[in-house]
């Protein structure tokens, strides 16, 4: 398991904002937030390549 | 009285759309094309396209009159159409691997890059891409749909367009459309 360190301040916003959410610690928070971060990135990064390819084709201008 | 609806030919490029469009057209229905992309070796009987409708997101005043013929407009272009516009929408699916092969060629004959993804990323992402489009397609209550498998189509033509004259209607010219299911386009056996 590896770790990463935080800013005081932002961790305790992350704190804060994890027990209002309802999640049952702050690791799970932020796993959470970045599986969901890294999730869109993915999705965006693949309609980016399904447009190139389409213009490609010339079926897209 | 209730407007035609666009009778929309889609799917993914390459996945038989075009075959699709002649096989209307001979089936006796009108279709909106513009002939700008001419026939050439990918397409040796035409592309069938009609070039506004790939500025679907800029520019929509043409689908009047699309009303009552036939468009063919890519997958990723469909959720551009405005939903005051009825559509019954034939959407070509087609074994993947083909697809890919065949744009392949298409895009080198292009003149265009063909590694920039993987054969197995935009695989994916073209799987992605379909399975968004056909949730989306679910939800929109002024669409109708018709999906139809290429692969299938050249097995079974018959029983196929016996499914399309169900969808659209009587009035297809039935013996003309199957002449057009030429098997010598299914040049991407993999």
């Amino acid at each position: 398991m590896k770790k990463i360190k935080l800013e005081n301040e932002l961790f305790d916003r992350v704190e804060k904002f994890a027990e209002i959410a309802g999640y049952s610690s702050v690791e799970e928070f932020v796993t959470h937030m970045l599986e969901k971060e890294l999730s869109s990135i993915d999705e965006s990064e693949s309609e980016e390549e399904v447009k190139r390819r389409l213009q490609g084709l010339g079926y897209l201008s | 009285m209730a407007e035609d609806p666009i009778i929309i030919v889609s799917g993914l490029p390459r996945s038989g759309t075009s075959m699709m469009m002649k096989m209307l057209e001979a089936g006796g229905l009108d279709i909106l094309t513009d002939n700008i992309r001419t026939a050439d070796e990918d397409n040796p009987k035409g592309y069938y396209e009609f070039e506004k409708a790939k500025e679907l997101d800029k520019d929509r005043s043409w689908l009047d009159q699309a009303k009552g013929k036939v468009v063919k407009i890519i997958s990723a272009l469909l959720s551009k159409i405005p939903q005051e516009n009825s559509c019954k929408i034939i959407f070509m699916r087609r074994k993947m691997s083909e697809i890919l092969a065949s744009q392949k060629e298409m895009l080198i004959r292009r003149g265009e890059p063909t590694d920039t993804v993987s054969d197995e990323k935009i695989s994916q992402n073209f799987f992605a891409h379909l399975r968004k489009v056909e949730v989306w397609l679910e939800q929109q209550p002024n669409f109708d749909i018709l999906y139809i498998n290429y692969n299938d189509v050249l097995k079974n033509p018959l029983a196929n367009i016996e499914r399309i004259r169900g969808f659209l209607g009587n009035g297809l010219d039935t013996k003309s459309m199957s002449g057009v299911v030429d098997k010598a386009l299914y040049r991407q056996r993999k």
